[in-house]
């Protein structure tokens, strides 16, 4: 994918005609594979942006900055982000008014970080052309479901047998294997946080993990407190996860964490489903967890 | 010189955990860091020597993440605060390379110097030997050198394990090392071997006279500028060899309760928020620049040396692509007396 050339003159004539205030998109990093955000405010500036096959980072998270002011903001979207972008509408923490989308019809892309650590010398597979990024292995939507104006051929969807093989085996475990299985996953967090600050649908103003009055969760690195972390985030990701894949790609600790969230997304859609949230943007429809229904199914509580 | 060949590297570590917690540098399933020797489990863990690091910085190993200080138990009108002062076995950390030590070092700086010591972390300190692991060929986001850290032969180091081919030459440095020989001696082999050369840097920075410019770039726009991309999460504190920042929490369940000390990270909102809910650090760039000038300028002006030690662990690992070396340039290149 190398888009880099269309959406410069897009985010020209945009910054040109005064249509926005900034271009959120991607630049070069300093390495052949590294593709880091960037925003261009002005004509100048719009020689840096790239769109090429690393240009993996989900921009939509980044739209949450600029909630309370008034700029008016172009933003590039591919499949996965532009259901962000829907999610955040949904949300309303931006109205629609204010941005300009910029979809770009994506045949899946590479992960910056994985080759950044193949190549370090931190990994023992190294200088191996890593392919295309996992959560690219997952795609449900390469073409962006929301947008002013495409870019690129619209890709066909692919076929997703496999997308909840990992969920179905975990499933059929024991209630003590699963505990095992999980507590052995999410015992090595960090607690960084990376994957609440990459994740669109992270958009709470106070986090309830940063609340001091009062501490609704530990800050100890034990299984507990970091059970609870990852539980109380599983439970807020249901029905609003748009499978971008960010926080497992993040993740310096290696936590499938796209694990939980497929569960979640398997889930929210056999109860409340048929269900893929951030699929389409129509003003005023909420997601199934944000309305209570009198026939909402509740014999798993 | 003495010579420890590759295939013995287990007996090694067997023998040496016979008296002591040995920490080397393994991949347990898809974590990387340094990890006991007495929880290896041949399925699933896979020793790192050959490599050039791991990702997770052996830190903890001296400064735990989370570390119990005082119990608390309240018996009616009376309340008992008794310290907990956990047992401390003589730890080994094997296979850590210069920019590591060194992290240890500036540890040692803070808990151990400027007229307070702490106990704890002096009592891991003292039972600590150090076998570290010589580097001869630098990654593409390595900078030690730059950062005036010797890749070959790190300064504190016990033992220094020299990579030849077929294994590492066995250099000891102190009288721990010497104890710690004594254990494997018959392990060792005696030969003449030559070593490697240090191969080049990729990467280099001129960090002369940055802590000092730094005082005028307060306000500079260059914090605006690399900080919008942050998204504040704290994978580089916590992956950093250096990072030591800390909170201080409590947590209470009736009547009993404990305090306890765990890693914080300057990034976060929570840092500074204050009792009275003002916080001075609110913004994410005001984060972001806290970060770089405690690292360049606040660090150097009280122990005479940057927090960094070129590991590049940050640079590697930042979604965002903030890359330490570009900051560093950038305030070399500015002109100052603004």
């Amino acid at each position: 994918m190398n888009y880099t050339k269309e959406i410069r003159e897009i985010a020209t004539r945009l910054l040109e005609n005064e249509q926005v205030d900034m271009v959120m998109a991607w630049e070069k990093g300093d390495l052949e594979y590294q593709t880091v955000p960037f925003i261009a405010r002005t004509v100048d500036e719009v020689s840096r942006i790239v769109c090429d096959e690393y240009s993996i980072h989900n921009l939509s998270n980044s739209l949450l900055r600029f909630r309370d002011g008034q700029e008016k903001i172009a933003i590039v979207v591919k499949g996965c982000d532009s259901r962000g972008v829907v999610r955040l509408l949904e949300d309303n923490q931006f109205p629609r008014e204010r941005l300009y989308i910029i979809g770009v019809a994506c045949p899946g892309v590479k992960d910056p970080l994985l080759a950044m650590k193949q190549n370090s010398g931190f990994e023992k597979v190294q200088d191996q052309d890593e392919g295309l990024a996992s959560k690219c292995r997952y795609c449900l939507q390469p073409n962006p479901v929301i947008y002013d104006e495409l870019v690129g051929e619209e890709q066909p969807l692919a076929e997703l047998q496999e997308r909840f093989a990992r969920i179905e085996e975990i499933e059929q475990m024991s209630a003590d294997e699963r505990y095992q299985f999980f507590e052995d996953m999410i015992s090595t967090c960090i607690r960084c946080y990376a994957c609440r600050q990459v994740c669109v649908a992270c958009n709470c103003r106070t986090c309830i993990f940063d609340e001091t009055r009062p501490q609704w969760v530990g800050r100890e690195t034990k299984i507990g407190d970091n059970m609870m972390y990852h539980l109380i985030r599983a439970s807020h990701m249901a029905g609003r996860c748009v499978e971008c894949g960010e926080c497992e790609r993040v993740c310096p600790v290696n936590i499938p964490l796209m694990l939980i969230n497929r569960k979640l997304i398997k889930d929210v859609n056999g109860f409340f489903g048929p269900y893929e949230a951030g699929m389409e943007y129509v003003e005023g429809r909420k997601p199934p967890l944000s309305v209570y229904k009198e026939n909402d199914p509740d014999d798993f509580l | 010189m003495k010579v420890l060949k590759t295939g013995k590297i287990e007996q090694v570590l067997d023998r040496l955990a016979q008296q002591a917690d040995v920490y080397a540098p393994m991949l347990r399933g898809q974590q990387s860091g340094f990890f006991s020797w007495r929880s290896y489990d041949e399925d699933y863990d896979d020793l790192m020597f050959d490599i050039l690091n791991v990702y997770q910085p052996p830190k903890d190993i001296v400064l735990p993440q989370t570390e119990k200080m005082y119990s608390i138990h309240q018996d009616g009108q009376d309340v008992t605060i008794e310290p907990i002062v956990a047992e401390v076995e003589p730890k080994i950390i094997m296979g850590v390379r210069s920019c590591d030590v060194r992290g240890i070092d500036y540890l040692d700086e803070v808990f151990l110097t400027k007229g307070y010591v702490d106990d704890a972390y002096k009592a891991r300190r003292d039972k600590l030997t150090i076998i570290a692991s010589a580097c001869y060929n630098p990654g593409t986001n390595c900078f030690c050198d730059s950062m005036g850290v010797s890749p070959t032969d790190p300064e504190s180091a016990d033992v220094i394990m020299r990579e030849v081919t077929g294994g590492y030459v066995w250099d000891v440095k102190t009288e721990k090392g010497e104890a710690v020989t004594k254990q494997i001696e018959d392990l060792l082999e005696e030969q003449e071997v030559e070593l490697f050369p240090l191969k080049s840097f990729l990467r280099k920075v001129d960090y002369s006279g940055v802590a000092e410019k730094l005082k005028d770039m307060f306000e500079d726009p260059m914090w605006e500028k690399y900080s919008e991309p942050c998204q504040t999460c704290g994978i580089c504190t916590y992956l950093c060899p250096t990072c030591y920042c800390f909170d201080i929490q409590v947590k209470n369940w009736g009547d009993e309760g404990y305090r306890f000390r765990c890693w914080d990270s300057c990034m976060y909102r929570e840092y500074t928020q204050m009792a009275g809910g003002h916080n001075p650090r609110e913004a994410a760039t005001e984060r972001f620049r806290n970060r770089f000038l405690h690292k360049l300028q606040f660090f150097p002006e009280r122990y005479g040396r940057p927090l960094c030690t070129g590991c590049g662990r940050c640079i590697v690992t930042c979604p965002a692509g903030v890359n330490i070396i570009k900051i560093i340039d950038t305030v070399k290149e500015a002109e100052t007396g603004a």
